[in-house]
């Protein structure tokens, strides 16, 4: 009992900006939600006040997370990870199968991606690893061995198929060695690595019909290569955009016009004509979509204020990294911070047609239940590193 | 521990590096944020227009034709038109449940309203395909039956709506139908449409007044603009421009006196035309057998048009200007004043009628075998004597006959605003050399004299010619259109009457003439005796003419009258197929036409009493 209040003592010493942040970021999120789903009859037109319910009690899990000390962590993320990966295992069995990929897993009626519990493992567990409890005489596990270690969930991911969520590992990992003191050579190396399988990939899709393959060589190509269709689409639309106006290229174009006629203040709330329109697809508006919508209304000032807010996370991120107690406090942020980070990134980027349409949500702001409960769960590892950081 | 502390300052460098590479990509996306919304955002709006925005043409009200006292002869009615309004009734899913839905809305709608649907499948899908903003129009001009079934309905009514479509009408039906003609749909050109996604039904004048003033008519059609949605149904609407109403055409016509010249030759093929000597203005212009241009909206029926075409009567043909016939007796008054014109014949001449009339020793007859004995200009032209008018012709020569026929309009198209005008013919020895490779005789002047041979004149001619020989000499152009009127009433355009010229006939002369055709109305002798009506002093000439094969011995009937005799206020030219002569067949027809005509002003009004 005197530790639960001594916890709730610590709650004091919370980093505030960053949780006005958080809220701002989910405020901007329900109302958009709305904006997104209000000219429609269906049930999806409730979506608002869903998000509000996970958005409570994501806030409830941030802060009992940031109550709970991270060093307990030490303790289950072995058992994490395992329970990350049997659950990476079980959705290519029992997924939900929605537009070719399994991707779901359904509890209760509650839908969760394995592949947000194989980040969260791998960061959990990379940072125990990387910060051994007697820092002195530890010596840090070889990097290889934390790449075998993040490479098992990062394929399973792949074999979904989720590109774009299986390579969010490589930053994430990345970072988080980079932190922890890993020696640059050798990371410089592997970065250099994981950036030239991407190249590669990239050329596998582009090059075949550049050189004059004929398709059905070209099909054998990649059956052999084992890129499935889906995923060559994907990038296919990317590095030619004018292709396929109404397949898989619409949404990154009509997004693009939505985002691109917003203008600098926008066509106001709810007047989003891509939107009410349909021209964004009405599945994904309220979820990826959600910062074309957002952009299309509230123009370049609010999509500016969005990324100001993500702007302010990061920095209250790290700066909890710089004043964590310890290594493992520090290396969790950095891992949290840069799987948030990127995230936002990709998601915008996506948005705006300069990164391929991948499946990553805006944090904090797409409608998503479990996405947005784990998303706070992370930030509120933050705060604990933070309330817990010297100088009491 | 420095080596610790060098560690944590390395470690903190590296994270301080992580976060300035981060604010480093923010700061980027927030630049190619700032060149798609702000730098490049008409790129942007100007697809988004392209790709939502639809423009269809609105056809403008049409103007309306009014007779001088502004009876419509053509209207606009609304139309009322059951319309689908599908972005109300589309079904989520492939659009084959849509198209379900429509046609289980048409077949319930067709029970309530008692009629058979009308679009078929294919139709639907042509619609949803070619038009989706637009609605669908399940029916065509519902009766008001059908309209009551349709506002007390329980059934589920939704995006079903009475959609109203401007309709032309003829209240009048066959009033005036070769005058007004008809309009059909609208052929609209490239120039037309640039612009626009869509149209809508539009008319066009066909045929007539319709087609001769389409432009004033037709006024500017104006653009609706349509914001479709992603799958191409309607979402919003705003008028982007009204269509500019037409402007209404003012007819000199009176519709009173057309219906009864209409009436006067309803059962026999033929043509009338009622003119106001005092300034040219058509007061009624007939041709029969007609048409109901009512039935030929919006489309002219297949098998009513083979009917109309395939009679030999031709109702389609406008016979009052475009067909010709010889005048016969009626332009013996031409013969007359350009015999006394000239000087070759005095007013108190007389001529010997022994019933011919011998040109060489060929003897021509006239038509009362036996003869009418000595006759002056008065009685000549009373008794339509041939004998008289061959010799004054002779007397006085062709030429100066055609000259003044030429001045009388004849030989000429008359300039009124119908189409399709005959200018007829007035023969002259140079006609008759390129036409026949023949030279001019004696005969054809005799035949020139009394209205036959080739003299070919139309009945609106004549009419001209009777108003001219009831004012004294001025011949006008016919005025049929008076004025155009834009949709509010202002008068935009007046159309003066115009006196084409004046004839140059002595006033003695002319009165010499005009006596003669008195008599020809008003003596118990006269050959148009039966035209005259009581209380009405009035002039005129019959005439006959032989047409067709001469075995089938075909005769048209004319007459020309004007009244009242001292202030003519109406003078009248009428022909019909088929007649015995003029005085027997056109003489009743005319006085049923003045009866009318009079009937309705009061005694004192016309002029001269008894």
């Amino acid at each position: 009992m005197s530790e639960f209040l001594s916890s709730l003592r610590l709650l004091k010493r919370m980093n505030w900006l960053m949780l006005a942040a958080i809220l701002g970021l989910i405020v901007i999120g329900v109302f958009f939600i709305y904006s997104a789903t209000s000219m429609r009859e269906d049930s999806t037109a409730d979506l608002f006040r869903k998000q509000m319910v996970w958005a409570a009690a994501g806030l409830g899990c941030y802060l009992m997370t940031a109550m709970t000390d991270y060093r307990r962590l030490r303790d289950v993320s072995w058992g994490l990870y395992a329970m990350g990966v049997i659950l990476l295992v079980a959705v290519l069995f029992f997924g939900t199968r929605i537009y070719g990929a399994k991707r779901w897993l359904m509890f209760l009626g509650v839908g969760v991606q394995p592949s947000e519990i194989g980040k969260l493992a791998v960061i959990i567990l990379g940072a125990c690893l990387l910060s051994p409890l007697v820092e002195k005489y530890a010596r840090l596990p070889s990097l290889w061995k934390l790449f075998a270690l993040a490479g098992v969930p990062m394929l399973l991911v792949m074999k979904e198929p989720d590109l774009g969520s299986a390579l969010v590992f490589l930053p994430i990992v990345t970072a988080m060695l980079f932190a922890a003191g890993t020696p640059v050579r050798p990371l410089v190396t592997l970065m250099a690595g994981g950036a030239l399988v991407v190249l590669l990939v990239l050329a596998a899709v582009a090059l075949p019909e550049r050189l004059g393959m004929t398709p059905e060589h070209q099909e054998k190509f990649f059956q052999t290569i084992r890129l499935s269709d889906y995923q060559r689409d994907r990038i296919a639309v990317f590095l030619h955009p004018g292709k396929d106006p109404m397949g898989t290229g619409w949404n990154k174009r009509q997004s693009e016009i939505a985002v691109g006629s917003g203008g600098l203040t926008g066509k106001g709330f709810l007047n989003g004509t891509q939107n009410i329109l349909g021209f964004l697809p009405r599945t994904v508006a309220p979820t990826d979509f959600i910062f074309s919508v957002i952009a299309e209304e509230t123009g370049f000032a609010g999509a500016l204020l969005v990324l100001a807010l993500y702007g302010i996370l990061t920095v209250c991120g790290l700066y909890a990294a710089m004043v964590a107690r310890d290594k493992m406090g520090r290396v969790l942020c950095v891992g949290i911070v840069t799987m948030f980070f990127t995230h936002a990134f990709v998601n915008v980027a996506m948005t705006i047609g300069v990164l391929p349409v991948v499946g990553i949500p805006l944090p904090l702001v797409s409608y998503g239940g479990t996405f947005m409960v784990i998303t706070l769960f992370t930030l509120g590892l933050i705060q604990s590193v933070y309330v817990r950081r010297p100088g009491l | 521990m420095p080596a610790a502390n060098n560690t944590i300052n390395s470690e903190l460098g590296r994270i301080r590096l992580i976060l300035i590479i981060m604010l480093v990509l923010l700061a980027l996306l927030g630049g190619m944020l700032f060149s798609l919304q702000v730098s490049r955002e008409g790129e942007f709006e100007e697809s988004l227009h392209r790709q939502s925005m639809r423009r269809i043409r609105l056809p403008a009200p049409r103007g309306l034709i009014l007779d001088r006292n502004g009876v419509a002869l053509a209207d606009n009615q609304p139309c009322y038109c059951l319309a689908l309004y599908l972005e109300e009734i589309r079904k989520p899913g492939k659009w084959k449940y849509t198209v379900a839905e429509i046609q289980r809305r048409i077949t319930e709608l067709a029970v309530l309203i008692g009629r058979k649907p009308v679009i078929t499948e294919d139709d639907i899908w042509l619609h949803i395909r070619r038009r989706l903003p637009l609605p669908l129009v399940a029916w065509r001009s519902l009766d008001p039956a059908a309209l009551a079934r349709l506002t007390e309905a329980s059934c589920d009514m939704t995006g079903v709506d009475i959609y109203v479509e401007p309709a032309r009408i003829y209240p009048r039906n066959e009033l005036a139908a070769h005058l007004l003609g008809y309009v059909g749909k609208a052929e609209l050109s490239d120039a037309d449409i640039a612009g626009y996604q869509y149209t809508l039904p539009e008319m066009e004048g066909k045929m007539g007044l319709e087609r001769k003033f389409d432009k004033v008519m037709a006024g500017e059609a104006g653009g609706r603009l349509v914001r479709i949605d992603a799958s191409g149904f309607k979402h919003a609407e705003q008028v982007e421009q009204e269509p500019r109403a037409g402007d209404s055409v003012i007819l000199a016509l009176d519709s009173r006196i057309q219906a009864l010249a209409e009436s006067a030759i309803r059962d026999v093929p033929g043509a009338v035309v009622v003119l106001d000597p005092r300034n040219g203005d058509v007061l009624a212009l007939a041709s029969s057998p007609t048409f109901n241009p009512s039935q030929f909206v919006p489309i002219v029926p297949k098998v009513l048009w083979e009917q109309l075409n395939a009679d030999p009567n031709r109702p389609m043909l406008n016979k009052a200007v475009a067909e010709v016939y010889a005048p016969g007796s009626i332009f013996k008054p031409v013969t007359a004043l350009a015999a006394l014109n000239n000087g070759a014949v005095s007013v108190g001449m007389t001529v010997d009628c022994p019933g011919y009339y011998m040109i060489g020793k060929k003897a021509m007859k006239c038509w009362n075998p036996n003869g009418h004995g000595r006759v002056d200009l008065r009685r000549a032209i009373e008794q339509s004597c041939n004998v008289y008018f061959a010799t004054i012709g002779v007397k006085c020569g062709n030429d100066a006959i055609s000259d003044l026929a030429l001045l009388f309009g004849m030989g000429a198209k008359t300039e009124i605003e119908l189409d399709r005008e005959a200018p007829g013919l007035v023969p002259t020895p140079e006609w008759k050399k390129n036409a026949w490779r023949d030279d001019w005789r004696v005969g054809d002047t005799c035949n020139f004299s009394i209205g036959q041979g080739a003299l070919a004149v139309t009945p609106l001619q004549m009419a001209l010619m009777a108003a001219a020989l009831a004012n004294g000499g001025a011949v006008y152009r016919p005025r049929l259109v008076t004025a155009l009127r834009d949709w509010q009433g202002t008068i935009l355009t007046n159309f003066p009457s115009v006196k084409v010229r004046q004839l140059p006939v002595a006033p003695a002369v002319m009165e010499a003439v005009r006596q003669g055709m008195h008599d020809v109305v008003m003596a118990p002798t006269g050959t148009g005796r039966r035209a005259g009506i009581p209380g009405v002093e009035m002039a005129g000439k019959t005439g006959t003419a032989e047409y067709g094969q001469k075995e089938d011995r075909k005769k048209h009937g004319w007459m020309i009258v004007f009244a009242p005799y001292d202030k003519p206020r109406y003078a009248v030219a009428m022909v019909v197929d088929d007649a015995v002569s003029g005085g027997l067949t056109v003489g009743p027809r005319v006085h049923e036409l003045m009866l009318g005509i009079f009937g309705g002003t009061p005694a004192t009004e016309t002029g001269a009493g008894g």
